[in-house]
C-alpha cells in the first residue's frame, strides 16, 4: 500500500507538471494543446544528441531539450497561433494537431523508429521507502516538481505578468488596462507549456526508459486526466489531479495484473476523463461553471 | 388483373412507373455505371500492366483511408462533432470482422456488414457524451475513447489475441479467398462508392440539413423542430458505421491487425485529411485521403520530408483558411458570384441595399387552425445560479391579434421567450400550449405543435442558404424517417420534391429569388430578419413569437416592419407574441401588453392604458423626483 502511494506520488508529480504546462495554455488561450507531450519527445531526442552521440554531462543535454522546446513553443506560437487570432478554439486545437504530426515526422525523419537510450541523470539504486526504492533521478524528480510547481505559483501570484497570465482569458480587456500586454502572455503561456513538457519528459524519462516516437502518448492521456481532475484552469488543481490520477493508476496496476486487463492505466485515464467531463466539469479544484 | 400484367399490357406505364426511381438519381446512375465500366480493366487480368499488385494494394489502402474520411466527415463536417478517437472505431470493425472470418471461418461478405454493426453500436454509445460536451471537451472524451481502445480493448486476449493480433482472411466462399489485391482493390471502390452514395442521400435530405443545423447553432435546430439528441446520435451511429467498414476494408486489405494498427495517430491523420481537405466537402475529403495515402507511393525520394511538409502544410492552411483548401475555392467562388450579381444588378438599375419598404409575408403554408387562449403560463420562473431572472410570471395569449411584451432591459422578456419555447428549463410554474401542459417536453417538441420563435440574433444557419434555411424550416413537415431518407426512397424524392417546391415559392413570395443559393450570413441583417421570419411562417405555426424583430433595421423598414406585422392576424389569421423595444411600433401594432419588470408581470391591458399606468412609467424612466 504504501509503495504503491510511493510510485504513484513519483509519477503523480510529473503528470501534474504536463498538466500545468496544458492549464496555462488553456488559460492563456482557452485552446488545448494536442502537441504538448510530443514536443517534449523531440526535446528528448535533442538531449539524447548531446549526452549519448556528443559524450556531455547530462544537466548540458537537459539544458539543450529545454532551449529546443522553449524555441518550438515560442515558433508555434508567433507563426500559427497569432495569425489565427480570434478564430474558433477548436481550429486552433486542430491545428496544435497539427503541431503534434510535425514532431512525429521530425522524430521519424532525423531518428527513426529505432528506441533510444537516455541516460540517467544520476546512476545509483537509492534509498528504501516502505520497500520502494526511490532512485535519484525519482528523488530529482522530486525536487524539480516542487521548485518549479512553488516557483511558477509565486512568480504567477506575486507579479503583475503572472497575474495578468492568470486572468487572461476570463477578462482580457482588464488585463490590457493594467498594462500588461495579451500578445506576451500568450508567448509565455505556450513557452511556459512547451518548456515544462520537456522538464516532464526529461524526468519520466529514466521510467520509461526509451525515446521513440510517440512513446510518451500516456503521458499526455495521464497529464490531460490530471489536469482535468484539476478543473482545467487551477494550475494547484493540476498538481492536486496528478497526484490523484498518479496514485489511482499505481493502485490499479498494483491489484489487477496486465495480463488479465491489459493497459488497465488507459482504463483508469477513460474512466478519470470522462468521469469528471459528465459528473463534475468543474474538477475538484476548479471553478464551479456559473 | 396483376400489376404485372399492367406493365405488360401498356410499357409507357410501367415507364411511368420507374420514372420517380429515376428523378434525382441521375447522379448515382452515372456514378455506378461508371464504376462498372472502370473497375473490371482495374483488375489485372485484364490490363496486367497498369497497375502491379502491390500498387493496388496501396491503392486499397488509401481508399479505405477515404471511406475513414468520410466517415469522419460526416460527424465533423456535418454535424460539427469532433473525434480524436476515429482510430478506435476503424478497429472495431477491423477486428469484428477479423474474428468472423479469421477465427470462425465466415466470409467477407458477414464479417465486414457486422464490423459495420458493432461499430456503429461502439460509436452510439461514445455519441452519449457528445449529448452533454461541446468542442474541447467532447475532444477530451474522444481521444481518451480512442487511447483506452489501443491500450486496453484491443489489447484483451480473448478478443483480439492479446499483442498477437488478428489475421484478416479474404474469405468468400466456403474456403475461396478472394487472394488477388486487384480484385480488393475493385471491391474497396465499390465499397467506397456505396459509403458515397449514402453520404449524397444524407445531404439531400432532412437528416443532413439536421446535421448541418447542429453545427451551426443547436438552439435554432431545436426551434425548427429538430431532435438534437436523436440527431447527434444518429450522426454518431452512421458515422460509427461508415468507419466499421473503412476499418474492415483496411484489415482485410494488410490482412492482419492488431492494437497498433489502429493506435492514436491514425485518428490523427483521419483528423487532418478532414480539415485540410475541407471539412464538409464529400469530394475535397476523400480526394484529400486518396492524396494522403497515395503520394509517398509516387514520391518514394522524399525520405520523410513528405510528412514534415505535410504537417507544415496542415497548421498553415488551418491559420490561413479554417475552412480547408475546399472552403478556400468556396469562398472566392462566393465572392465572384457576388460581384457578377452586383454588377447585373447594378447594370438593371436595382436597389441593392436594403429597400424601405419590406416584402409582404404572404407565404402560402397551412392555416392555423387553434381557436381560443392559444398560450397561457402560470407563475413561470427560471433562475440562473443566484440570479431570478423569471418570477412567476402569468400571461395568456389568445388567438388571432398581437400581444406584447415590454419591460427594461434585464426585465426577462427574453427568459420568457425561452422558458415557454423549452430553450431554459422552468424551476417553477407551467406552460400550457393549445390546451395542453407542454412544461415538461423539449423545444423540438414545441415546436413541432405549432410554436415557432424567432431569435435576438437571428435563429438562421446562417451558413446555409436561404432556400435551404426554407428546407431546414420545414424539417417537422418531413415525415420519413432516416433509414428511407439513406435510401433515398421515391416517397422521400417526393417529399423532398414538394418542400424544395414550397420553399422557392416563399422565396419567391418574399421576392428574394436573387438570394436563393446565397449564404444567410451573407444577407443585410434586416434582410435576415425577413427570411426568419419567412421561414417561421413556412413552416405553419399556430403561435410566432418574435423577439425584437425591429432590431438593426432602418427608421423606414421599422416602419414599414409595422404593417407587415399587422398583416399577420389581419390578413394571415396567425397570431403573433411580440418583444420590442421600439415603443411606437409596439403601440401601433399590439392588441395587448404585458410589462414585465424584474421578471414578473408589472402591468398589463390595452396599450394606451399601460403606457399611462404609474408603475410602468416609474420602472422604465424612474422614479420621479
Amino acid at each position: 500500500m504504501g509503495r504503491t502511494v510511493v510510485v504513484g506520488i513519483i509519477s503523480g508529480g510529473i503528470y501534474g507538471l504536463m498538466a500545468v504546462g496544458l492549464v496555462l495554455v488553456y488559460k492563456g488561450s482557452r485552446v488545448l494543446n494536442f502537441a504538448q507531450v510530443e514536443v517534449g519527445t523531440l526535446s528528448l531526442y535533442a538531449a539524447w544528441e548531446v549526452t549519448t552521440a556528443h559524450h556531455m554531462p547530462w544537466l548540458a543535454g537537459a539544458a539543450a531539450a529545454v532551449a529546443l522546446a522553449a524555441v518550438i513553443g515560442f515558433l508555434f506560437e508567433r507563426l500559427v497561433v497569432r495569425p489565427m487570432g480570434d478564430a474558433p478554439r477548436m481550429t486552433v486545437a486542430v491545428a496544435t494537431v497539427g503541431l503534434l504530426t510535425m514532431m512525429l515526422a521530425l522524430e521519424a525523419r532525423f531518428f527513426g523508429p529505432a528506441p533510444r537510450l537516455l541516460r540517467p541523470p544520476i546512476a545509483g539504486l537509492g534509498v528504501n521507502i516502505f520497500g520502494v526504492f526511490v532512485s535519484p533521478s525519482q528523488w530529482l524528480s522530486l525536487g524539480v516538481v516542487l521548485v518549479v510547481g512553488v516557483g511558477l505559483a509565486v512568480f504567477l501570484r506575486t507579479t503583475d505578468f503572472g497575474l495578468g497570465v492568470l486572468a487572461a482569458a476570463e477578462d482580457p480587456t482588464a488585463v490590457r488596462l493594467v498594462g500588461v500586454r495579451l500578445s506576451r502572455v500568450s508567448t509565455f503561456v505556450w513557452v511556459a507549456s512547451t518548456v515544462l513538457s520537456a522538464v516532464a519528459a526529461l524526468l519520466i524519462e529514466p521510467t520509461v526508459g526509451v525515446i521513440a516516437p510517440g512513446a510518451l502518448a500516456g503521458l499526455f492521456a495521464s497529464g490531460l486526466a490530471a489536469a482535468l481532475v484539476g478543473g482545467l484552469t487551477s494550475l494547484s488543481g493540476a498538481f492536486v489531479g496528478g497526484l490523484v490520477v498518479g496514485v489511482a493508476e499505481a493502485m490499479v496496476g498494483r491489484y489487477i495484473h496486465s495480463a488479465a486487463v491489459p493497459g488497465v492505466t488507459a482504463l483508469v485515464v477513460l474512466v478519470a476523463i470522462l468521469g469528471v467531463l459528465l459528473v463534475r466539469p468543474a474538477g475538484l479544484l476548479g471553478k464551479a461553471p456559473a | 388483373m396483376t400489376g404485372s400484367t399492367v406493365g405488360a399490357a401498356r410499357p409507357s406505364a410501367a415507364l411511368a412507373r420507374l420514372r420517380p426511381l429515376v428523378a434525382g438519381r441521375r447522379g448515382d446512375i452515372l456514378l455506378v455505371t461508371v464504376a462498372f465500366v472502370v473497375l473490371p480493366p482495374l483488375t489485372h487480368h485484364a490490363m496486367p500492366r497498369l497497375l502491379k499488385g502491390s500498387d493496388s494494394l496501396v491503392i486499397a489502402q488509401g481508399v479505405a483511408m477515404a471511406a475513414a474520411a468520410l466517415s469522419l466527415n460526416l460527424l465533423l463536417g456535418y454535424t460539427g462533432q469532433i473525434s480524436l478517437g476515429h482510430a478506435g472505431l476503424l478497429g472495431v470493425g477491423a477486428f469484428t470482422s477479423g474474428i468472423l472470418t479469421g477465427h470462425h471461418g465466415l466470409p467477407m461478405w458477414v464479417g465486414m456488414p457486422a464490423g459495420a454493426a458493432v461499430a456503429a453500436g461502439v460509436a452510439f454509445i461514445l455519441g452519449i457524451p457528445s449529448l452533454r460536451l461541446r468542442g474541447l471537451y467532447l475532444a477530451m472524451a474522444t481521444l481518451a475513447f480512442g487511447y483506452a481502445m489501443e491500450q486496453s480493448v484491443f489489447r484483451f486476449p480473448v478478443l483480439t489475441g492479446g499483442s498477437a493480433g488478428v489475421p484478416l482472411p479474404r474469405r468468400t466462399i466456403g474456403h475461396h479467398l478472394l487472394l488477388d489485391n486487384a480484385q480488393f482493390l475493385a471491391l474497396s471502390l465499390l465499397v467506397l462508392l456505396g459509403l458515397w452514395l449514402l453520404d449524397v442521400n444524407v445531404c439531400r435530405t432532412k437528416v443532413g440539413r439536421a446535421f448541418q443545423a447542429i453545427r451551426q447553432d443547436e438552439a435554432v435546430a431545436q426551434a425548427f423542430g429538430v431532435d438534437v439528441t436523436r440527431y447527434k446520435l444518429l450522426a454518431f451511429t452512421l458515422s460509427g458505421a461508415f468507419a466499421g467498414l473503412a476499418g474492415a476494408l483496411y484489415g482485410h486489405g494488410i490482412g492482419f491487425v492488431n492494437s497498433e494498427t489502429f493506435g492514436f495517430q491514425l485518428s490523427l491523420v483521419l483528423v487532418i485529411i478532414v480539415v485540410v481537405g475541407g471539412a464538409g466537402t464529400r469530394g475535397a475529403v476523400v480526394a484529400a485521403a486518396l492524396f494522403f495515402e497515395l503520394f509517398p507511393l509516387f514520391i518514394k525520394a522524399l525520405h520523410g520530408w513528405d510528412a514534415i511538409v505535410g504537417a507544415m502544410v496542415l497548421m498553415f492552411t488551418i491559420a490561413r483558411h479554417p475552412g480547408g483548401l475546399a472552403g478556400m475555392a468556396r469562398e472566392r467562388a462566393e465572392h465572384r458570384r457576388a460581384r457578377e450579381a452586383r454588377r447585373r444588378a447594378e447594370a438593371a438599375g436595382e436597389e441593392i441595399e436594403d429597400a424601405g419598404k419590406l416584402p409582404s409575408f404572404a407565404i402560402p403554408t397551412q392555416p392555423p387552425r387553434a381557436k381560443g387562449v392559444l398560450l397561457e403560463t402560470s407563475g413561470l420562473s427560471v433562475r440562473f445560479g443566484g440570479l431570478q431572472a423569471l418570477d412567476g410570471a402569468s400571461i395568456r395569449v389568445p388567438s388571432g391579434g398581437i400581444v406584447g411584451l415590454i419591460g427594461p432591459n434585464g426585465a426577462g422578456k427574453s427568459t420568457l421567450f425561452n422558458a415557454v419555447s423549452g430553450h431554459v428549463r422552468a424551476s417553477a410554474g407551467t406552460v400550457q400550449f393549445l390546451g395542453e401542459d407542454v412544461s415538461a417536453l423539449p423545444a423540438h417538441e414545441r415546436a413541432r405543435r405549432g410554436l415557432a420563435r424567432s431569435f435576438q440574433l437571428i435563429g438562421l444557419a446562417k451558413e446555409l442558404s436561404v432556400r435551404e434555411n426554407f428546407l431546414l424550416a420545414q424539417h417537422q413537415l418531413a415525415p420519413y424517417s432516416a433509414g428511407a431518407a439513406l435510401g433515398y426512397t421515391p416517397s422521400v424524392a417526393r417529399v423532398e420534391a414538394s418542400l424544395d417546391e414550397r420553399a422557392r415559392e416563399a422565396i419567391a413570395a418574399l421576392g428574394f429569388e436573387r438570394f436563393t443559393d446565397t449564404p444567410v450570413r451573407n444577407l443585410s441583417h434586416g434582410q435576415q430578419r425577413i427570411v426568419e421570419i419567412g421561414c417561421l411562417l413556412a413552416t405553419g405555426p399556430e403561435l410566432l413569437m418574435l423577439d425584437e424583430p425591429s432590431a438593426g433595421m432602418s427608421p423606414a423598414a421599422a416602419e414599414s416592419l409595422a404593417e407587415r406585422l399587422r398583416d399577420l392576424p389581419d390578413k394571415l389569421g396567425r397570431t403573433v407574441l411580440l418583444i420590442e423595444h421600439n415603443l411606437p411600433l409596439v403601440l401601433g401594432v399590439c392588441d395587448y401588453l404585458y410589462v414585465l419588470h424584474l421578471g414578473s408581470v408589472l402591468a398589463e391591458g390595452k396599450p394606451d392604458a399601460v403606457v399611462r399606468d404609474d408603475a410602468v412609467v416609474r420602472a422604465y424612466l424612474g422614479e420621479a423626483v
